[in-house]
């Protein structure tokens, strides 16, 4: 199923309560908020009226937020070779 | 008598020679357009390698043409990103004619050092060093040997192999970083032990409020010390490949 990606370029500070609500009922809290809508004529709708703010981008599955924060996270650039207490084992 | 001296001084310090017919002057101008900053691209090359011993086998090594070993080259693999926009780290899996050429010499300089990278977070270290990490590894306990695999430079006296620039992330493609194969070196740390910074205490009050609430806090760092610091050399690492 496609997905609207939309991420929030501009702050919503200033303009009309309704402009702000839309910002609202489409979860785009600050900037760079990135949230993902199923793509059906009523969240296109409400794309149209911020679209001057906001940039999308139609994929083809939705993340949530930790999917996203996972997706951002660097390689730990280390792995565990040998463990301090593997000389406390017995050998096998 | 002032004049006369100074006229001989003239005379014996200024010299003046005669220049001969223009038609024997050389056509060149004396002027020039050459830079003679000690920019990279100026030295040329004999002076940059100047402290640098190389010896004849080396020489010879280096101006053999290349000869790829069956499957040197794989192809560059194209990674099947897992999500849209995940940062990319991809790190090298070819034997570039550059490092074909230029690893034996890195690898003849006898001190090393390594640009690693824990967490994304750069650190450049030698053999011997003591790396006090800003965070606590939860996994690591002291006592413990931690491999190191991400690198981006590896470096001695004269040379320096890096990997490419990341790329800032775009609308269209995530965060791409760029290291070093892995199979080029061996880096060793192993966990020495865990300092804390001394304890701070936060006063947390409002106004017009007698209780303060007193936060304390310890943070705890991981100490590695890197005790392994090796740079493989040309026939090791095509070994690597025929391992695969």
């Amino acid at each position: 199923m496609p997905y609207f990606r939309i991420t929030l370029m501009r702050s919503g500070i200033g303009l009309p309560e309704k402009t702000q609500g839309v910002l609202k009922a489409l979860g785009l809290r600050k900037r760079m908020t990135t949230v993902y809508h199923p793509v059906t004529s009523s969240v296109a709708g409400q794309i149209m009226r911020i679209k001057e703010l906001v940039d999308v981008k139609e994929v083809g599955t939705a993340l949530n937020k930790k999917q996203m924060r996972e997706a951002r996270r660097p390689a730990p650039g280390y792995y565990v070779e040998r463990r301090g207490t593997a000389e406390l084992e017995p050998p096998q | 008598m002032a004049l006369l001296g100074q006229t001989l001084r003239r005379g014996l310090f200024e010299t003046r020679p005669t220049l001969p017919p223009t038609f024997l002057l050389p056509f060149r101008a004396g002027l020039t357009t050459i830079s003679y900053s000690l920019e990279t691209g100026n030295v040329p090359e004999p002076l940059i390698q100047s402290g640098h011993r190389i010896s004849a086998d080396l020489k010879e090594k280096i101006q053999s043409p290349p000869q790829f070993p069956k499957g040197t080259l794989p192809p560059a693999p194209s990674a099947a990103k897992p999500t849209h926009h995940a940062r990319e780290d991809q790190v090298s899996r070819q034997l570039t004619p550059n490092i074909r050429q230029l690893l034996p010499l890195l690898h003849s300089q006898s001190a090393h050092y390594l640009t690693i990278h824990i967490h994304g977070r750069p650190y450049l270290v030698t053999q011997g060093d003591t790396v006090r990490l800003p965070f606590l590894m939860p996994d690591a306990k002291p006592g413990d040997i931690l491999r190191l695999n991400r690198v981006t430079h590896i470096g001695s006296r004269d040379y320096t192999l890096k990997a490419p620039e990341a790329e800032k992330g775009t609308r269209d493609h995530g965060k791409r970083v760029f290291y070093l194969d892995e199979r080029l070196f061996v880096c060793r740390a192993a966990v020495v032990g865990i300092e804390s910074e001394p304890m701070r205490v936060m006063e947390k009050t409002k106004r017009r409020q007698r209780h303060v609430k007193h936060v304390k806090s310890i943070l705890k760092y991981t100490v590695l010390r890197i005790s392994e610091v090796e740079v493989k050399s040309l026939e090791e690492y095509e070994k690597e490949f025929a391992k695969n």
